[in-house]
């Protein structure tokens, strides 16, 4: 393979790959008159079509032409670039030509899955006629290469940021952890067991604790918040500030002793912060792990509020855990509990029309995942302990999917829990009454035919779901992406669930979406596996490497005047001693406004120049 | 592809591998017997109009389920394609 | 081939569904060499025989052959398929074995070039299970056009010998007295990803499947739906009608002590919404039935594409199904008790009935391996909460469907986790 055959920079000569996508694109574009269409286009040489372009065979036509020495130039029609762009540039990579002699044109997403018949197939001729133009201007890049730190930061103490932290240190690299509170645990210090298990939440967390103490690649800042952030993968700059504990944290973190679990606290590091400080630390990845907050029952909402005998699952717990032991029947502050209402899904799978909207028009439309198990655990616990204690639980779908958690619906019925489903327009109400019970509660009941029940009841326990923590200061100062429900965004649901679209910066636990503890520790560690990778590219050889697809100043004809400077959103463009006008390429995402602002045309973007777009809107025009 | 020997029949023992694997030919060879009768069957059925699977097992005589199958598998290797819709079923017809 | 009698890894990944290859990826992103090992002809498992997937319906083919692509073409990971594992031992800390057999493809991977040209030559026809038995294939084949490697393999317990392929072969690669060859792999760490197949439905006769023409396994209906499957499009496979009437059996297989299946499956709530939504949409005049005992919609925006679903129309029955039966005009009659509405025992008849069966692990790792299981025979987490992927051997890890239902995001997610797993494992030897 000489590089005069391939000829990177000689005359473009192209080939044009079409796919079918199986059907997805060859149902509604008649994808062998594409392929017939543009052969005409001046610089095609080879034009294709294959049933998957993605698959081996699809992959190996490009490799075969370039090989040959009669293609310079490629052009993909296919899915979205998102999915595809690495998988074809590599193709390119393995044939030894220059992966960025490559163009995509979207005749998936952009066309076939719009449009049908004969309009989808001139779409589809004009969108690859406009890339193969594209592609005729293009020029071999490299990739931006940036010096990279071996250190990563995991914001949050929960159990995800804790297994995360474990995880990272294990591999070698140093490790912040930075908890906002003076304890570690997160929200699992506020349980006791803990579903499928049985195993103490304390004990989990303090295994955790303890290793992180062990380690002396992790250091800890607990009551500290990130307060200040720049830089780009490999090498972002974060100003971490630690506040001395008020007021109430104060009261706790003397409530507990240092180096010990405290209940319903959490574990209390040694060296709570007695001063308010500030450091600045350089770290090449970031693990969120910031967790979730729960819901809060609205005034009047099944009663909360307006009842203190109507309590979340989470205060239960910790009442269950202060009760006094086996008398037959529950007593709370000496008042037996004869029965309790359970009452499944509150402030979870909201529906719009039937439940009520927040002031920004907001919902939680989401189920919260754990909420189910939770309260069968709890309800079992009580049917153990307190055989004279009745639980009604009122449901809507019972959510025992996971390993052993199926169980816990089982046992709950052979225990004599009685259930009862409700549609949500149809709602459990929950009333006040005088008589042998202090509240009320009426169904209708779908497993009765839609009889109408109700029952007396001592207790009302609602099974709260998990919201996304506001860390608005964070998504800001970021930019992260956030998703309709709140939690942040990964960058695809599917694929890569612990990575989020800012290079860096991944995603561990119920920040990204409900879990329960065994899911966020295997989000934890996979996140931490992707940090580690990152880490071992960049360890390996000293730095990474970013797309190409920057400004670039032309220093012929830059005059200095730094209306790019201004422009800039990222900051990335300085002046040199010469009065020229400099791109940090790391930080530049190659938006292109300094491109609009410069009065003449000093500056233009590597891959994507003006001369790109004006050759791709001639052919446009033309097809 | 000339008729000189290829190494994979040339250096292997034919002779003695079909008296090893006797019976799955035998089993292959009935199996395809009965095959290429019904494909016949269906090519002739189809030399006319485009037809829909009931009116295909209507004119070879068979079963319904069983003709569907051999139309996709000929569909798969480009023999059958697929024509217009009857009803709530389609037509096929043998491609040219 | 002799190279192959012994071959060191960093690690070893037992299977390639998507479990398999995404812990192998992000191990060989680590910089440790990793073998995959797959007893099937392809990589890709059950993902890269899907339709498309809850709840993004992206393509299964579009977004699965990214990855398999990728750790077929990784500098640090070497795939081994069509391989039957006899035996995986952990011999001393730094030290797992493997013993494999490399089972005969009567094909020299060497020279095959995936023309393909040996498939159509060839005269037989088989029926092909990658397609749910509705068409068929030939005695030599690839398994589908996304298969990697693209290397076909023949059936020779249907090859009449005939000679045909070896005679198109355009690079005499046939090798039809190919052998079964012993090798091993000796690797520091294993990831144990063997995934998962449908439970059977011989238990439970009274649905009707393997009888009833137009009863169908939700994988079956997974290919019905694919843009490659046996018809191109949905059609009854009895007589080819479009069908004007579908209906879902849920827990099928799942939630019942009686098939020694207690466990919920995870998957086939969400995976039947799926189906439903791309039925409605292929056949927007279908009616679509769910016949069901709870919804179980947890994951990430998985509520919202069932209220999504409900919003199309598609109707949704809490109830039981006792039995489905032959009705008029090649339908299926359901019975069932209904628990909602008026209640009582209703009949129903549909064009086509899908059961969504439950998931039951593919290995049974008794005599081979001594990787602890649980109760349900999924491979068995020692430290379930904080560490899921451990196992009891040291440096032994799970991940995926082998580790106990779960759908795809789940799966890769563990499997990142095993593979943190097992590159600390490996620093901590050294
Ligand atoms: C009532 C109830 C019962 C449950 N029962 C069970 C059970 O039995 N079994 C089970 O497996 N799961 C159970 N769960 C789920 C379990 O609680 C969660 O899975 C787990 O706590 C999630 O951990 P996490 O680390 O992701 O988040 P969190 O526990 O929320 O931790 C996040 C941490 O980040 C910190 N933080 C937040 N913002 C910042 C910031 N800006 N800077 C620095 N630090 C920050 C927080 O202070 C917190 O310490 C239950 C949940 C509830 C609500
Ligand atoms: C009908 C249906 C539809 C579905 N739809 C969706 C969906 O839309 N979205 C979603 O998220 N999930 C869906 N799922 C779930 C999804 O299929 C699984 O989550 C995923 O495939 C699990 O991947 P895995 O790698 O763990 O297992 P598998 O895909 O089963 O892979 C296991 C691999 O191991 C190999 N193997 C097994 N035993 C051995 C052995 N002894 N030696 C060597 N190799 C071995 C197998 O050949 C296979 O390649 C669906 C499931 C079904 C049944
Ligand atoms: S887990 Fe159960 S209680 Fe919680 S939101 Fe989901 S369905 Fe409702
Ligand atoms: S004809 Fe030969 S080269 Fe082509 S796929 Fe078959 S074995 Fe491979
Ligand atoms: S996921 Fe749904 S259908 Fe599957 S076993 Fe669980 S409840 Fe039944």
């Amino acid at each position: 393979m000489s590089e005069t055959k391939k000829d990177e920079s000689g005359e473009a000569r192209v080939g044009v790959y079409i796919c079918h996508c199986g059907g997805n694109i060859s149902d509604h574009v008649d994808v062998e008159k594409v392929a017939e269409a543009v052969k005409g286009i001046p610089g095609v040489v080879v034009s294709h079509t294959e049933m998957f372009m993605c698959s081996d065979p699809g992959q190996e036509l490009i490799q075969k032409d370039i090989e040959s020495g009669s293609i310079n130039r490629v052009v993909v029609a296919s899915c979205a670039p998102s999915l595809h762009e690495t998988t074809f540039r590599g193709a390119i990579s393995r044939a030894d030509m220059n992966p960025y002699l490559y163009e995509h044109a979207n005749i998936r997403e952009q066309d076939s899955w719009v449009h049908h018949g004969d309009p989808a197939t001139a779409k589809a001729i004009t969108l690859v006629a406009a890339a193969i133009s594209k592609s005729r201007g293009l020029e071999p890049l490299e990739p931006i290469r940036v010096d990279a730190a071996n250190h990563t930061t995991v914001i949050g103490g929960g159990v995800a940021g804790l297994r995360a932290a474990v995880d990272l240190a294990k591999s070698g690299l140093k490790v912040a952890l930075i908890e906002k509170t003076p304890f570690l645990g997160g929200n699992a210090s506020q349980l006791d067991k803990v579903f499928p298990t049985g195993e103490k939440a304390a004990d989990l967390i303090a295994y955790l604790t303890s290793a992180v103490i062990k380690d002396p690649n992790i250091s800890v800042y607990t009551c500290a918040e990130i307060t200040g952030f720049e830089g780009y993968i490999g090498n972002f700059n974060i100003t971490v500030s630690s506040k001395a504990p008020q007021g109430d944290m104060l009261h706790q973190v003397q409530a507990a002793t240092a180096g010990k679990f405290q209940p319903f606290g959490g574990f209390l590091p040694k060296g709570i912060p007695e001063t308010d400080t500030e450091e600045t630390l350089t770290t090449g990845v970031i693990v969120f792990a910031t967790g979730f907050k729960l819901y809060e029952p609205r005034t009047g909402e099944f009663g909360y509020g307006d009842n203190k005998e109507v309590v979340t699952l989470r205060q239960f717990i910790r009442i269950m855990d202060e009760a006094v032991p086996g008398t037959g029947t529950m007593k709370i502050d000496g008042r037996p509990i004869r029965r309790i209402a359970m009452i499944h899904c509150v402030g979870s799978r909201q529906i719009p029309g039937i439940h009520e909207a927040d002031a920004d028009d907001y919902m939680n439309e989401y189920c919260s995942r754990t909420c189910c198990t939770a309260t069968l655990q709890a309800a079992l616990e009580i049917r153990d302990k307190y055989p004279k204690t009745q639980v009604l639980d009122y449901y809507r779908d019972i959510r025992t999917y996971g390993h052993n958690q199926e169980d816990y619906y089982t046992q709950a019925s052979e225990k004599n829990v009685l259930f009862f489903r409700y549609e949500p327009e149809d709602s459990p109400v929950i009333t006040k009454t005088v008589g042998e019970f202090p509240l009320k509660v009426s169904v209708i009941d779908k497993l009765t035919f839609n009889e109408e029940v109700e029952a007396g009841v001592d207790l009302v326990v609602l099974a709260t779901g998990m919201e996304a923590k506001s860390i608005t200061n964070l998504v800001e100062m970021m930019k992260l992406p956030v998703g309709s429900d709140k939690f942040l965004q990964e960058v695809h649901p599917k694929l890569r669930p612990v990575e989020m679209a800012n290079g860096g910066i991944l995603l561990a636990g119920t920040c990204q979406a409900p879990m329960d503890i065994n899911e966020s520790c295997n989000a934890a560690q996979a996140a931490a596996a992707k940090a580690a990778a990152k880490a071992a590219a960049m360890l390996g050889k000293g730095y990474v490497e970013l797309d190409p697809f920057v400004a670039k100043v032309d220093p012929e004809k830059c005059k200095g005047s730094g209306e790019c400077i201004t422009e800039c959103p990222e900051k990335a463009i300085s002046m040199t001693a010469d009065n020229i006008a400099e791109v940090n390429p790391a930080l530049c995402t190659g938006c292109g406004m300094c491109v609009a602002v410069c009065s003449v045309n000093g500056i233009d973007i590597q891959g994507w120049g003006l001369k790109a777009y004006e050759d791709m809107v001639d052919a446009i025009v033309k097809f | 592809m000339s008729e000189e020997k290829k190494q994979s029949t040339a250096t292997t023992d034919m002779k003695k591998l079909r008296q090893e694997r006797k019976e799955y030919i035998s089993g292959a060879r009935d199996k395809m017997k009965g095959q290429n009768k019904i494909i016949k069957a269906l090519k002739e059925a189809l030399s006319g109009d485009p037809k829909t699977i009931p009116e295909l097992a209507e004119i070879m005589g068979m079963k319904t389920d069983t003709v569907l199958m051999y139309v996709s598998t000929l569909k798969r290797y480009g023999i059958i394609g697929e024509g217009p819709k009857d009803g709530d079923y389609f037509k096929y017809e043998l491609t040219k | 081939m002799k190279a192959k009698r012994d071959l060191q890894f960093d690690a070893i990944v037992i299977g390639g569904g998507i479990a398999g290859l995404q812990s192998a990826l992000d191990l060989g992103d680590q910089g440790y060499t990793v073998a995959v090992v797959d007893k099937d002809a392809t990589i890709g498992g059950k993902m890269i025989r899907l339709s498309k997937v809850f709840p993004t319906l992206d393509c299964a083919s579009c977004i699965t052959t990214p990855k398999m692509s990728s750790a077929a073409h990784h500098e640090n990971i070497t795939l081994f398929t069509y391989c039957t594992l006899n035996n995986l031992d952990r011999q001393t800390p730094d030290k797992v074995v493997a013993q494999l057999i490399q089972e005969a493809r009567y094909v020299d991977p060497e020279k095959c070039i995936g023309c393909r040209k040996c498939e159509y030559g060839c005269p037989v026809y088989v029926e092909d299970d990658e397609q749910g038995g509705f068409n068929m294939r030939k005695a030599i084949y690839i398994p589908f056009s996304n298969a990697i490697p693209q290397i076909p393999l023949l059936d020779v317990e249907n090859c009449s010998l005939c000679g045909k392929c070896a005679k198109v072969c355009p690079t005499d690669a046939i090798r039809y007295d190919m052998k079964p060859e012993e090798f091993s792999i000796t690797a520091k760490t294993a990831v144990l990803a063997t995934g998962f197949e449908l439970s059977s439905m011989e238990q439970k006769p009274q649905y009707g499947l393997d009888r009833l023409q137009n009863v169908v396994s939700s994988m079956q209906m997974e290919r019905l739906l694919a843009p490659h499957g046996p018809y191109n499009r949905v059609l009854r496979p009895s007589d080819g009608k479009e069908p004007d009437s579908i209906a879902y059996v849920q827990c099928a297989g799942s939630r019942d002590e009686s098939l020694g299946i207690p466990y919920c499956s995870r998957v086939c709530c969400m995976y039947a919404i799926k189906q439903a939504m791309l039925l409605s949409g292929a056949l927007p005049l279908a009616d679509i039935t769910i016949y069901y005992m709870d919804i179980r919609a947890f994951g990430k925006g998985y509520e919202q594409f069932y209220q999504n679903a409900k919003a199309m129309g598609i109707e949704f029955v809490k109830a039981k199904v006792a039995k489905i039966t032959q009705g008029e005009n090649q339908t299926a009659k359901l019975r069932y008790e209904d628990q909602e509405g008026n209640g009582g025992v209703m009949e129903r008849e549909h064009d086509l009935v899908i059961l969504s069966l439950g998931i039951v692990p593919q290995w049974d790792p008794e005599g081979i391996c001594s990787v602890g299981c649980g109760q349900d025979g999924f491979i068995k987490s020692i430290m379930p909460k904080i560490a899921p992927t451990v196992t009891n051997i040291d440096g032994v890890y799970t991940a995926g469907v082998a580790a106990g239902p779960k759908d795809i995001v789940d799966t890769i997610t563990e499997a990142g986790a095993a593979a943190m797993e097992a590159s600390n494992y490996m620093k901590s030897l050294a």
